[in-house]
């Protein structure tokens, strides 16, 4: 018994030492192939004769599905074996919304977009990129962190009759293509502010930065708290997050100015 | 790239890269059948073994898909040429050469668990196999590689 297990972890080793010789051919640039897969089945949608609706959907399906794979390709070399994986996503100008079946990671955690500075209300002004919005129903806000090279600008409100409010605005436009994606999910509502098409989004999702040249920030990772509000004009992307109602969040967005 | 090295092994041969290609543009469509916590790799190269498994099928041609050593006489070479050295590789081309020979699922089990280095439950998970047939079939196959093995072993101490 002991000489037959012997033999066997002796033909193992000898099995591993094989396969770390074995020959295998290289790999081919997988990320651009994949890509040209995903255009192309878009391509291949487009030209089935269908009702106007249905085409559209299923180009929108299409577009959705190729930033889901070269977000999740990022994630693959970015981020640790079993992390949370994106079943929808959307992205607009550079902050993109997961919505995972649970949730990943308990919130308040140390979560941080790059290049976090504080400073007050009017420096910021000059360093953002855009022109920044304060609501007045809210007052001048508690603390403004300006992050990513003036890209981001996020006011905190602590005092506020819901606890603590978070507005982040920043430089981008929402999507239409993903606006719509987004739109159709079960805790997704489309709403108006001031004029300018919005979501509002019931509780928490996991929220991840993503730069300029679309890489996830994995440190910002972060499970928002209460409610959602997003917004935007064709320069600015505003999220307004809190434990708030919608009738709350909609009258703080449309007094911002 | 540790999913097309699986697809190659796992006997996609020269179309490694197409399967891989096809098992990345399925994971990204299925992606909400992945359960958040469950380890992310074997879950993706189930989806590559299956691809794989797919090629194989439809293709039938055993002799293209054989896993290879580089030549007895060049690793020897490389290794400055000691007898041990040589002896060793020749070994090795005898052990893959066996495992090429094995019947599919003890072969497939072979590859996840030593040249994937994969452990029995992810071997399981890549294979969709009970955790129960996976040890049953590594013994198995372990077994008829000590028979494909010794008298081979017996000839060349005889003839040599």
């Amino acid at each position: 018994m002991a000489d037959r297990a012997g033999w066997q972890s002796a033909v193992e080793s000898e099995l591993r030492a094989a396969g770390r010789e074995l020959e295998v051919p290289p790999a081919g640039d997988l990320t651009a192939a994949v890509r040209r897969r995903l255009e192309g089945q878009a391509a291949g949608h487009r030209r089935v004769p269908a009702p106007g609706a249905g085409i559209l959907r299923l180009r929108l399906g299409w577009r959705a599905a190729l930033i889901l794979a070269v977000a999740f390709l990022a994630a693959l070399i970015a981020t640790p074996q079993g992390r949370a994986v994106i079943s929808h996503a959307f992205r607009f100008g550079g902050v993109e919304i997961r919505q995972g079946p649970g949730p990943a990671r308990s919130p308040g955690s140390h979560a941080a977009l790059p290049g976090e500075r504080q400073m007050p209300l009017e420096q910021a002004r000059r360093q953002a990129s855009f022109p920044v919005l304060v609501p007045a129903a809210l007052g001048r806000p508690g603390e403004v962190v300006v992050s990513d090279r003036g890209r981001v600008v996020s006011l905190f409100y602590r005092r506020t009759p819901y606890g603590l409010v978070r507005i982040d605005e920043f430089a981008g436009r929402l999507d239409q293509v993903y606006f719509e994606k987004f739109a159709g999910l079960r805790n997704v509502t489309r709403v108006a502010v001031n004029g300018t098409k919005g979501l509002w989004i019931k509780g928490p999702q996991e929220l991840v930065y993503i730069t300029r040249s679309g890489v996830p920030v994995i440190a910002s990772a972060r499970l928002t708290t209460g409610n959602t509000l997003v917004w935007g004009t064709r320069q600015v992307v505003f999220r307004l997050e809190g434990n708030l109602g919608k009738p709350a969040a909609l009258a703080i967005a449309s007094s911002a100015h | 790239m540790r999913a097309h090295r699986a697809a190659f092994l796992l006997g996609a041969g020269e179309e490694s890269d197409d399967v891989v290609q096809e098992a990345f543009v399925k994971a990204f469509r299925h992606l909400s059948r992945f359960r958040i916590g469950e380890p992310f790799a074997p879950w993706l190269l189930r989806i590559v073994a299956n691809e794989a498994k797919n090629v194989t099928r439809s293709r039938r041609r055993r002799a293209a898909l054989a896993l290879r050593l580089p030549s007895v006489e060049s690793s020897a070479a490389a290794a400055g040429g000691p007898a041990d050295e040589a002896l060793a590789a020749e070994r090795r081309a005898w052990l893959v050469a066996a495992v090429n020979a094995l019947p599919d699922r003890e072969r497939q089990v072979l590859v996840c668990r030593y040249f994937l280095d994969l452990s029995e439950a992810e071997t399981a998970r890549v294979l969709a196999w009970p955790r129960g047939s996976v040890k049953s079939r590594i013994s198995r196959a372990l077994n008829r590689l000590r028979g494909l093995l010794v008298p081979g072993e017996q000839n060349r101490v005889s003839s040599g």
